[in-house]
């Protein structure tokens, strides 16, 4: 690719990190923060990412063009799904969105760079400010590379210095995303430092959590519970674990007229990222007694996919996915010749796409790589009944349902746990100001200071 | 049907008898000629017996036709529709009436699963026995001298359900080996242990007979665990020879294969040469080996084919690739011969490498089960 050796990661994979090189690299980012990134304001700060997220739209941005080169073969999407994933991430990430978000998180979008009161607390004479990580570590997971460019992001804002340590062979988004803002403001950059291994490299990673003094990590439950209890005491821990997302439909919404682009939208979310991050959904549930059947929305979603792989393929899947969506599929296949509660329907000559309509409502899980389940349920009590196993793990819900029950069906939601609801087709579109697995992303890194006047 | 099913057992019994003759001499695979005719010999057997199963065996039956297949378009073994071998677990897929069912086999499985079903009968256990002897034979014979066998499974009057088990009872009765024990039992929740006393006593007897011990993998984890913890190093006596089986499942902390033997041959005083690798399950009647004369790689006997296929275009992989391991198994006469496992394998001139599972979990639900 040709790109200057500014951070670890661009090194020839022959070199060798270690611990000696993590030590010094922690060091310069710290001190590269103390002399740069801290006297920067939010609003110097948020110019430069929008500014940045800015180019990465344009279609002849030299970062988006190696991205879309490089992404098929080295992160395993087609060009046209990480074309969209990319749109989606960054068109968010405008000056007015940055600043509604600090407002959200802090009552006031001053509040990173000075004391400054809301209302309430200058009815109590109080004011506060507050102060991100010295040294933020990020431990990337694998699957999706948005997560990891948010993480920065975060970083960013916050003012910390900050080290990502890539998944295995996920470097390629994290690399070019530092490289676009090298280019634009070289001294923001200079405060991001990036490297690849193999998660569990004891020695390396003793050295990154002793430096550190905040590790956010994506990863699998057991993952985080490992990196977990090895961080010194002091340093706080933000895990991401495993999460699982699904759909809704209501009867009402699947009229003649409308029934295509609902139909449109729960393939948007299939299709999205291929199907692999925490949220996409695993089961589209549709709601029975409508002018249309779950199975019969099923058979329609299958259409569409088969079009949207004509227009935006899958990635290639690993031979043991591709071998684990083939074992699946040839077990529905015998379900369905012998009853017509099972329904499948697939991709010829490939694994590119399934849909298996099943009459049992109980939530399972997908084998991704654009496999879904589509399942027929009473009303949403009835879902939340079926999808009770993973209730400590939802995420999104995605829902199809008319205007004047959305907001009944999104308590019933909350109430049961899910920590966001959102319109179906935007399920991998979470907002810049999405409260990620229900928490605070912004408010969770950083440290108050109260003044009490 | 299940008379003709029973014409066609023993015809096929007959058949095993002949070609097993041939494994001796190697010529079955080396001459092109006699290979051919085996070729033709095995379509034709196979050929026959779909056509008896689809007739009697509805939930395949049904598959076949939803994937459109016309028995009378089927021309060559390799067409024959197979089932997954998770159908085992969710239908009865078996021949035999209810009555008949003298006998099951489950798959060990992995913990917390459903197993595997197999049923059979005497005339269905008879070519069980008839296919997996030669074959035994053909692939453990620097042994069949005189040997003692010591089995890490209980024994076979505790686990009537185990397909290995009565494989390897089978294979004493064959050996003669009467000296042989099991040190294997079964725990209060199903689950297997080994009195590792029993295990070592018959590990150290003295003995003029070299010692033949049989186990699944994870059965090799837990007793070296105890060799090592024990801090004992052995020398099993000259000819010895180890033969193992199977994934762990579940059941011990996993150990690369690699790894195992090398413990093997460490803690046990033997040579990679004295290490038989085995490849079965309760779903097959026929088993493969991992032959040292083959380089490392599987076969089947004569009367059980393996094909790897692409899971993404259903057709077979060229040599050197990878895929699903799908096996044809003539012996498996009261069931469904033809069966995808869950394996990923790699093609191997004639036989296959073994990759490892290609199912992470499976399709949970039973909507279905058969009655």
């Amino acid at each position: 690719m040709n790109l200057p050796e500014y951070f670890l990661a661009d090194l020839p994979k022959e070199a060798a990190l270690s611990p000696a090189l993590l030590m010094e690299a922690c060091v310069t980012l710290k001190r590269n923060r103390e002399s740069y990134l801290l006297r920067r304001t939010t609003d110097q700060i948020i110019r430069t990412l929008a500014g940045v997220a800015g180019e990465w739209l344009r279609a002849e941005n030299r970062f988006r063009k190696l991205a879309l080169v490089h992404g098929p073969t080295m992160l395993g999407f087609s060009r046209e799904t990480l074309a969209r994933g990319l749109d989606g991430f960054f068109g968010e990430l405008t000056t007015e969105k940055f600043h509604a978000w600090i407002e959200q998180e802090f009552g006031d979008a001053r509040r990173l760079d000075q004391l400054c009161s809301t209302e309430v607390e200058q009815q109590t004479s109080r004011a506060g400010i507050a102060h991100g990580p010295e040294l933020l570590v990020h431990i990337a997971a694998g699957n999706i590379p948005n997560p990891t460019l948010m993480s920065m992001v975060l970083g960013l804002l916050t003012r910390s210095a900050q080290f990502v340590k890539c998944a295995r062979g996920m470097t390629l988004l994290p690399r070019l995303f530092a490289h676009s803002i090298y280019e634009y403001d070289p001294k923001l950059a200079a405060c991001i430092e990036m490297a690849e291994w193999r998660g569990g490299n004891l020695a390396l990673e003793e050295v990154l959590f002793a430096e550190s003094d905040c590790v956010t990590a994506t990863g699998s439950d057991e993952a985080l519970a490992a990196i977990k209890t090895r961080l010194p005491h002091r340093v706080r821990f933000l895990g991401y674990g495993h999460r699982v997302s699904f759909g809704y439909v209501a009867a009402e919404v699947l009229t003649e007229h409308n029934a295509r682009k609902v139909i449109a939208r729960a393939a948007d979310d299939v299709t999205a990222w291929d199907q692999l991050g925490c949220l996409s959904p695993h089961v589209i549930y549709v709601q029975s007694g409508g002018h249309s059947s779950a199975e019969e929305f099923a058979r329609r979603l299958a259409d569409e996919l088969a079009k949207r792989e004509t227009i935006e393929p899958r990635g290639g899947a690993a031979q043991e996915i591709a071998a684990y969506i083939a074992s699946c599929r040839a077990i529905y296949e015998l379900r369905a010749a012998n009853s017509a509660s099972t329904h499948v329907w697939k991709s010829n000559d490939s694994t590119a796409w399934t849909v298996v309509f099943e009459a049992d409502a109980r939530f399972q899980l997908s084998c991704c790589h654009r496999f879904i389940y589509v399942k027929s349920a009473a009303g949403i009590g009835d879902v939340i009944h079926n999808a009770d196993s993973v209730r400590a793990q939802v995420s999104s819900v995605g829902i199809a349902v008319p205007e004047h029950r959305a907001g009944d069906i999104a308590t019933q939601l909350a109430r049961w746990g899910a920590t966001r609801v959102c319109p179906l087709g935007q399920m991998q579109n979470p907002p810049l100001m999405w409260r990620h697995d229900g928490r605070p992303a912004l408010g969770d890194l950083v440290t108050w200071t109260d003044w009490e006047q | 049907m299940t008379s003709e099913l029973s014409i066609f057992a023993a015809r096929l019994r007959e058949q095993i008898s002949t070609w097993s003759k041939g494994l001796s001499r190697d010529s079955i695979f080396l001459d092109s000629h006699l290979l051919r005719n085996a070729d033709i010999e095995f379509n034709g057997f196979a050929l026959m017996l779909f056509n008896l199963q689809i007739a009697c065996n509805e939930p395949y039956r049904k598959l076949c036709i939803a994937r459109g297949v016309n028995p009378s378009d089927v021309s060559h073994w390799t067409q024959i529709p197979t089932l997954p071998t998770a159908a085992f677990k969710e239908f009865e897929m078996t021949c035999l009436p209810k009555e008949q069912r003298t006998r099951v086999f489950h798959s060990s499985g992995t913990i917390g699963q459903r197993p595997s079903r197999h049923f059979h009968n005497a005339e269905s256990l008879a070519v069980y026995e008839a296919s997996l002897w030669p074959w035994f034979q053909e692939n453990c014979r620097l042994l069949m001298a005189d040997c003692r066998l010591l089995s890490l499974t209980p024994p076979a009057g505790e686990v009537m359900y185990s397909s290995l088990v009565h494989m390897f009872d089978y294979a004493r009765q064959k050996l003669g080996a009467d000296e042989s024990s099991f040190v294997g039992r079964v725990g209060s929740d199903g689950v297997w242990t080994m009195d590792f006393d029993a295990a070592l006593a018959e590990l150290t007897r003295e003995s003029s007979k070299s010692l033949f011990v049989v186990g699944t993998a994870f059965s090799f984890v837990h007793l070296l665990d105890e060799l090592v913890a024990r801090n004992l190093r052995l020398k099993l006596s000259a000819g010895s020879c180890v033969l193992e089986t199977g994934g762990y499942k579940g059941r011990s902390r996993t150990m690369p294969k690699p790894e195992l033997h090398a413990l093997i041959m460490d803690r046990f005083g033997i040579t990679s040469q004295s290490i038989i690798c085995e490849y079965g399950m309760s779903e097959l009647s026929s088993q493969a080996y991992q032959s040292l004369k083959s380089g490392g790689t599987f076969h089947f006997p004569p009367w059980t084919r393996a094909r790897v296929i692409s899971p993404e275009t259903n057709r077979e992989v060229d040599d050197g690739q990878t895929g699903i391991l799908s096996i044809v198994d003539l012996s498996n006469v009261f069931s469904v011969m033809a069966i995808q496992t869950g394996d990923l394998a790699m093609r191997r001139s004639d036989g296959f490498e073994l990759l490892g599972r290609a199912a992470m979990s499976e399709p949970r639900g039973c909507s279905l089960t058969a009655a």
